[in-house]
Parts: C-alpha cells; sequence; structure tokens
C-alpha cells in the first residue's frame, strides 16, 4: 500500500516535470482579449477579432505595411497591372506560395476565395461587390474586372476578407464559391475549427467564448515567426485583462481602454505603445450663410483654422496633428508640419478682411461623449478659449450624441466639432470630405453647386484615377487646397495606446487588422 | 406518508410548472418589438429578400406565433431543444458546454458560503449584542451590500495581481490544455485524467470567484441563520438541554442548529439555484465560460431557442433544488413524515 502511495506521488512528480519541460522549449505568446466574432471563416468573421485571426492564418493579394496604410505592398501577388480604362486589374502570383498543406496558392484558389466571399453574401462581402468578374489567365495570373471604377480596389483586396483559401480543401469540406453559395455553402464548421490558408500560423482549435488557439505553420514560405503558439483568450471584462496583464497571465491586453492603461505607466512589467490611430477630430463650418452665418465664409474658416493650438491638443491626448482631413497614416496624407500651423496676427487680419475685426458670437455644437479615451467636452471648451483669442466669443452646445448626431446628419449644425474613422484606408476616403462627397455635401452644404469648377474637376479625376503617380499629385493638391479653402478644422488625431509586457518587442498598431502576431517576439 | 409518495406528488408537479414556463418565456421573448434577422444576419444581407426568407424558414419564423410554439412544445417532448441560431450548434449541447463550468464554480460558491454563513450566524446568535456579534452582522451587511463586480474586481487585483497569492481569471492556466471532457468538471475530469497538477490549477482558479460568490450569499445565509437560532435558542428545552449539564457546544450544535435549520436550508437550497442560473457579472469578470454569459449573449441577439432553453433549463434547476430541499425537509422534520 505503502509503495502503491510513492509511486503515485513519483508519477505526479514525472508528469509536473514533463509538463513543465515541454512548456519551456516551446514558445507561447498569450493575448486577453474580448472576443467578438461568431465565427472564423474569412467570407463570414468581419470583427476586430477576426482581423487578428485572419491576419495570422490567411494572406493577400497586396497589403500594407506593417504599421500603416500608406502604400499597397506585394503579398501572394508579385506585381499588377491596371487597365488603362481602370476596370481590370491582372496580378502575378507569387510561384513560391504554397498553403499550409504544401500545396501551392494558385490562380484558381484566389478565384475560387473572391467568388465564395462575394456569393456567400456575409458581413464583410460588401468588399467584393464591385467584382464584375474574376478569371485565371493562367495557373499564376488572374484578372479581376470591375463593374465600376474604384482607385481603392488595392486597398480593399488587403483586407483580410480577401485572404485566400486553399480551394480543394474548403470544397472538400463543403465549401461552395457558386452564385448560391449563400445557402449551400458548409464549410462553416470547418473553417471555424481549421484553417486553409498560407499564412504562417494554422488554426490549431476554437472554442468560442473561451479561447483561439494559433500553432506555427510548418510549411509555410516566408520567415517563421517567434512564436510557436498563440493562445487568444476570450477575456470579455477589459479591468479583467488589466488584472492578468498586471500578474504577467497574459502578454498583451487588446481592449484596455486609455484611463485603465494610465496607472500601468511606471510599472517595469510592462510597457506602453502609442502611435497616431486613424481617427481625426475636427470642426465643421457649414457653408451655407443661412445656417452657417460668420462660420460659411471662407475667410473666417481659414482664419479658425489658424486660430487652433494644435501642439496643446496633441498634449492632451498624445497623437498628432492631422495634415488635412485625410488621417496621417493614410497613402498621400499631409504630414504634421504640412498642415495650418497656428499664426494668431494672420487670423485676426483674416476676420477682419472678412468683416469680422470685433469678432463675433457663435454657437459650438457636439456631442458630449468620451471616444477612446478622448474626453470632446475637454477639446470643446480648449477651441473655445482658442477661438476667444482672435474675438470670436464661442458658446458650448453640448447635447446627447444621438441627439447631436440628429442635427449634424440633417446638415443642420452652423458650427459643430465631431470625428471620423476611415470607411476605407484609401485616400479616396478623403473626397468624403470634398463637394459631392457624403460628409461635404450633407453635413456641411458643401456642395459641387457652391464649390469652384476647378475643385470640382479634380475631385472628378481623383475619384477616378488609379495610376499612382497621378493619384499622389491630385490628392496632394486636393490637401493643399482644404487647407486654405475648406468648411473643415482638423485639429487632433489622437494616439491609439496598447499595454504589453515589457519583455515583447516588435508589436505595432494597425488601422486595419490591428495586431500582427508574426511581428511579436520575447526578448532574451 | 411515505418518502415515495412524498417525492412522487412533487415530481408530477414539476410537468405543468415546466409547460407554464415555456409558455412564459415564449410569450416574453416574443413580446420584445425587434426582429431577429436584425441581430443574426449580416446588414449586407437584409436587403436580399431571398435570404431573409431562407432565414425565417430555416428558423420557423415565418410560421404564426401559436404555431411556432406548438412546434417548439411538440420537438421539447421529444427531448428536442432546438439549434442556437448565433452557434448554430443544438442548445443541449451548448448548454452541455456552458453548465459544468457554472456548476462546478456554484457548487464550490455553496460550499464557502455554507461555512461563511451559518459559522457566522451561529456566532451572531449565542453571543447576541457583543461586539462579535456586530461585526459578524457588519461582515453579513457587506456581503449583501457590495456589488459582486466590484469584490470580484477588489480581489482579483488585490490577492491575485499584487499579492499573486491566488490564481486569476479562467478556469485553468492559459498555457494549459483542458483535461479531456467527461463530466465537464474540471475538477473531476484533471482526477479522472490522473493529472493531480491540473486538479491543483483548476481548484485554485475556483478559490476566488468560488469566495466573491460566497460571500454575496453568505451574508442571506448568516442573517436567517442568526434569527432561526435565536429563536431557538429561547426555547424551553434548550434550557433543559443545558440544565441537564449537556455541553455547551452539543446544546447549540444538536439541539439548536439542528432545529434552526429548516429556514437556513430553503434558504441555502435558493441561492444555490440562484447561482446556478448563472452569476453574469461574475463570470464576466472571471472569464469563467458558464451559463450566464451564454444566456446574456442568447438574449442580446435575440436568439430564440437558446433563450427558451436556458430559461427551461433554470426553472428546472429551481425545481429540482426546491424539491431536494423539500426532500431534506422530510429528514429535518419528522412532522412533515407524520402529516
Amino acid at each position: 500500500m505503502k509503495l502503491l502511495r510513492f509511486l503515485a506521488i513519483l508519477l505526479a512528480i514525472a508528469m509536473l516535470a514533463t509538463s513543465f519541460a515541454s512548456a519551456q522549449e516551446e514558445r507561447v505568446l498569450v493575448i486577453g482579449h474580448a472576443e467578438s466574432t461568431d465565427s472564423l471563416d474569412p467570407a463570414r468573421g468581419y470583427t476586430q477579432t477576426t482581423g487578428v485571426i485572419h491576419r495570422a492564418l490567411y494572406e493577400t493579394l497586396v497589403t500594407f505595411p506593417d504599421d500603416s496604410a500608406a502604400e499597397i505592398l506585394p503579398m501572394l501577388a508579385t506585381d499588377w497591372t491596371i487597365s488603362d480604362d481602370g476596370l481590370s486589374y491582372t496580378f502575378n502570383l507569387n510561384p513560391a506560395a504554397v498553403f499550409s498543406d504544401g500545396s501551392p496558392v494558385t490562380a484558381e484558389d484566389v478565384v475560387y476565395s473572391v467568388n465564395r466571399l462575394k456569393n456567400i453574401q456575409g458581413s464583410p462581402s460588401f468588399l467584393a461587390a464591385i467584382i464584375a468578374d474574376v478569371v485565371a489567365d493562367d495557373a499564376d495570373t488572374v484578372t479581376f474586372t470591375l463593374s465600376d471604377v474604384s482607385p481603392a480596389f488595392l486597398a480593399n483586396l488587403a483586407n483580410t476578407a480577401f485572404g485566400i483559401t486553399n480551394s480543394e480543401v474548403v470544397t472538400a469540406n463543403g465549401g461552395s464559391a457558386a452564385e448560391d453559395a449563400a445557402t449551400t455553402d458548409a464549410a462553416l464548421d470547418f473553417l471555424n475549427s481549421n484553417s486553409a490558408g498560407s499564412g504562417p500560423y494554422i488554426l490549431e482549435s476554437w472554442e468560442p467564448q473561451v479561447e483561439t488557439v494559433l500553432v506555427r505553420n510548418e510549411n509555410y514560405y516566408g520567415d517563421a515567426p517567434y512564436f510557436d503558439r498563440v493562445i487568444i483568450t476570450n477575456i470579455p471584462e477589459p479591468a479583467t485583462q488589466k488584472v492578468a496583464l498586471e500578474s504577467g497571465e497574459i502578454d498583451l491586453a487588446l481592449d484596455l481602454t486609455s484611463d485603465q492603461i494610465a496607472p500601468l505607466e511606471g510599472n517595469p512589467n510592462i510597457t506602453i505603445f502609442r502611435g497616431p490611430g486613424n481617427i481625426v477630430h475636427f470642426l465643421l463650418m457649414n457653408a451655407n450663410p443661412d445656417i452657417g452665418g460668420p462660420m460659411a465664409d471662407p475667410l473666417v474658416q481659414r482664419a479658425v483654422r489658424m486660430a487652433l493650438d494644435y501642439p496643446g491638443y496633441a498634449a492632451l491626448w498624445g497623437g498628432v496633428q492631422p495634415g488635412s482631413m485625410m488621417f496621417y497614416g493614410n497613402a498621400y496624407s499631409f504630414a504634421p508640419e504640412q498642415g495650418v500651423q497656428r499664426d494668431l496676427d494672420g487670423a485676426r487680419a483674416l476676420l477682419a478682411e472678412a468683416g469680422y475685426a470685433d469678432g463675433f458670437d457663435i454657437t459650438l455644437e457636439y456631442p458630449t461623449f468620451t471616444f477612446q479615451g478622448v474626453n470632446m467636452d475637454t477639446n470643446a471648451q480648449k477651441i473655445q478659449a482658442d477661438l476667444a483669442e482672435i474675438g470670436i466669443n464661442v458658446t458650448l452646445a453640448p447635447a446627447e450624441l444621438q441627439v447631436a448626431l440628429e442635427s449634424y446628419r440633417t446638415g443642420q449644425e452652423g458650427f459643430g466639432y465631431w470625428f471620423w474613422g476611415p470607411d476605407v484606408l484609401d485616400p479616396i476616403d478623403f473626397l468624403s470630405f470634398l463637394p459631392g462627397g457624403k460628409v461635404a455635401d450633407e453635413r456641411a452644404l458643401w456642395t459641387p453647386d457652391v464649390a469652384s469648377e476647378e475643385l470640382n474637376a479634380m475631385v472628378a479625376e481623383a475619384r477616378i484615377a488609379t495610376d499612382p503617380a497621378a493619384r499622389e499629385e491630385l490628392f496632394t493638391q486636393l490637401q493643399a487646397y482644404t487647407l486654405e479653402n475648406s468648411p473643415w478644422a482638423p485639429f487632433i488625431q489622437p494616439d491609439v495606446q496598447t499595454a504589453l509586457a515589457a519583455d515583447l518587442q516588435g508589436y505595432v498598431w494597425h488601422p486595419q487588422w490591428l495586431l500582427d502576431v508574426a511581428l511579436l517576439s520575447r526578448a532574451e | 406518508m411515505s418518502l415515495a409518495q412524498y417525492a412522487l406528488r412533487r415530481i408530477l408537479l414539476i410537468i405543468p410548472l415546466l409547460i407554464g414556463i415555456t409558455f412564459v418565456s415564449f410569450l416574453i421573448a416574443n413580446a420584445i418589438p425587434a426582429d431577429p434577422i436584425n441581430t443574426n444576419l449580416p446588414p449586407s444581407q437584409l436587403n436580399n429578400e431571398a435570404i431573409v426568407a431562407a432565414f425565417r424558414a430555416e428558423w420557423g419564423l415565418d410560421k404564426p406565433p401559436i404555431e411556432q410554439y406548438f412546434t417548439y412544445l411538440g420537438n421539447l417532448l421529444q427531448g428536442n431543444l432546438g439549434r442556437s441560431i448565433k452557434t448554430r450548434q443544438p442548445v443541449a449541447e451548448d448548454i452541455a458546454k456552458f453548465l459544468p463550468a457554472t456548476i462546478e464554480l456554484a457548487t464550490v460558491a455553496t460550499v464557502f458560503g455554507i461555512f461563511i454563513g451559518v459559522g457566522l450566524g451561529i456566532v451572531s446568535a449565542v453571543w447576541r449584542n457583543r461586539p462579535i456579534d456586530f461585526i459578524a452582522r457588519a461582515v453579513a451587511v457587506i456581503g449583501v451590500s457590495v456589488p459582486v463586480f466590484v469584490l470580484a474586481l477588489l480581489f482579483l487585483s488585490v490577492f491575485h495581481a499584487q499579492l499573486g497569492i491566488a490564481a486569476g481569471p479562467g478556469r485553468l492556466t492559459v498555457t494549459l490544455r483542458d483535461p479531456p471532457t467527461v463530466t465537464g468538471l474540471f475538477t473531476v475530469d484533471s482526477l479522472l485524467a490522473g493529472r493531480p497538477d491540473l486538479f491543483l490549477d483548476a481548484a485554485s482558479h475556483l478559490i476566488l470567484p468560488g469566495l466573491v460568490l460566497a460571500l454575496y450569499i453568505a451574508g442571506l445565509i448568516s442573517r436567517v441563520t442568526r434569527s432561526s437560532m435565536l429563536e431557538i435558542l429561547s426555547m424551553d428545552y434548550m434550557r433543559t438541554a443545558r440544565s441537564k449539564g449537556v455541553r455547551e457546544s452539543i446544546v447549540v450544535m444538536k439541539h439548536g442548529l439542528r432545529n434552526a435549520m429548516l429556514p437556513i436550508v430553503t434558504v441555502i437550497g435558493l441561492s444555490y439555484g440562484n447561482l446556478l442560473a448563472g452569476a453574469v457579472l461574475t463570470e464576466s469578470i472571471f472569464a469563467w465560460p458558464g451559463i450566464g454569459r451564454y444566456m446574456f449573449r442568447a438574449s442580446t441577439s435575440q436568439d430564440f431557442p437558446a433563450i427558451m432553453g436556458v430559461s427551461l433549463l433554470i426553472a428546472f434547476i429551481y425545481v429540482v433544488v426546491n424539491f431536494v430541499v423539500d426532500i431534506l425537509y422530510y429528514f429535518l422534520d419528522p412532522r412533515i413524515r407524520l402529516s
């Protein structure tokens, strides 16, 4: 009996020891995240969670740089050409690219994945709506035909929803890319527990609401990632993520708010990553004199831009002054130093020229809202103080978000304060703020009718230009134009913050997929 | 009346009760003026009539409510709870996946709660109006009135993050793999798999959430214990026992507590049922994948089959717990046996 007990103890110790040893050999990354998806199928899941996971499992034809959307880079495609009419895009595939089962990534796989995304009509399918046809010219070449010119097409293709799946594997597991795929595709269960991509990781398991486990793709044709295993553990409460990060249980907390991050400052085991996000806070000055009053005058609009204390807002929240209404980090966007600089004398002179030498009274409408830690009330008070310096007497009129949105959306706001996050990570998003664009036309009443012919012509060209050099020139001119003449005063692009273990290296925030786990490593 | 007769009568009463519950939860779920297609189909599909029609047909939403109800009841009688719209898995399987975590936590919390609650209650009653009574009563009031999420976060940051003496959120340390599923209770499964290391890890993860929930129910249990004990302690037979020279501890525990047990058992039963029905906040903060979180998700996405399934489950749990309490009465109080 005694011997038996002794053996049992010995066995337990041995098991403990082996489990310890294997844990030491394996490099494991643990991420705390509030999971937000019902599906890991790239054609169906479309949330922050799937952005992170799909980035690790699947590759797209083209992609963005690691930390911005500043340009389009090759990924599964080595190069591409765009037809002169801007309607057809031809991609040459990287012949070295292979799926996790070792089979090559072919043009057929691209056709299958794109058609499946489009026809399944899942949450991300709208991204593929512009695609009229996609054909495999040969094993390594694929051509897309669009139903309309869409200069943002390449930026859309960089979305993880366009992750290329292994058509043979997906079909074998019930997948369909046919037109009736919305009702006939049955690969959901398979893709929820397996992956079929060419990314640096493969999906080992997904236990909804508990955890997602990724393991290294041994057949990956690119540089092997540092971590062998990535565990994304579901911690729905950000406050609990903070505790788990402090105790060292997780390496990275994805959902902390800025007031939860602040007390972590000074903790030697934790570093705080900061970098400009993609949200632009701006002032709207209605172009219609009946609504905007003095704010409708382009001279006054310019004076307001020159009166704002840009470094002051950056000191409040971290972040940068956006060079224009296009977020800094987007392709061709103006750098902070290219934006308007504060010049109070110049602003006063402009006001005098407009006939408001003694200033005027105005009401600033805005929602009482805190977005990603940035309190709009605080900013509104600073705007009030900044404009007082040039004689503009601002009365603050905060309102509940839904109430304020109503007057903003119907174009009834004379002078308002809002923020904007891009719908698409392409300069084309900027056109929302130019005559003919949604925000300009409907919120600021800056319509093509009241805009100069020169501006309307530039906008029309920018809407269809696909050649990178031509686009760069057009968007540079357009941004420069809005600094001189527009109903917008963008003033702060606040930092995003992420708290992570101090020994973790390589972390960068990305505006599209949030986090690329393959970039991370641990200091040794 | 024999125990068998007594039990049978109780069981027969359960059936109409459960059917009533299905009717009420169906009514409530359907009374919400919102369409489940909005929460379950991606926006791009909402304008596609064929897909919306297919969705309604798949989930039976195209039929009149009364027909939906009887279809559900028919399936239910065959033991079929239907499929969840959200997870697309059979509701029974979902419940089987999430319930064990809750059972494990609720059971541990209740055991903790009984020790703390009954202990405090006895101390309060025996040393009535002495300082120790005030302290015990203060603890009870704090346990009941401090919101569980405050207590949960406080415990996590103090005992786990700062002092490092207790395990953190989740059912197991993240890097460990779950034991093979037999019962779904990690403590039991890890022992069945012969993994004492996993057992220790799983058990240590139960301590903090168990304690938080225990303090909550202990407040209630201790107050009932105190008042029930006070009543019993003033009985003539207590004085008789003492005058016979029985030791005070035996007087209190055997003559006192035993006779004070009825209301205490009732409160314990209700608390246990309450915890099994899901402690949404505690489960959220401790990242505990239990039935409370499942129910929360089901209700926010108007997942009718899941809502109905969990409502039934909760009703069933209450009924079973009450049944067990009634059976305990039978043993605790001989008068029930005679009536």
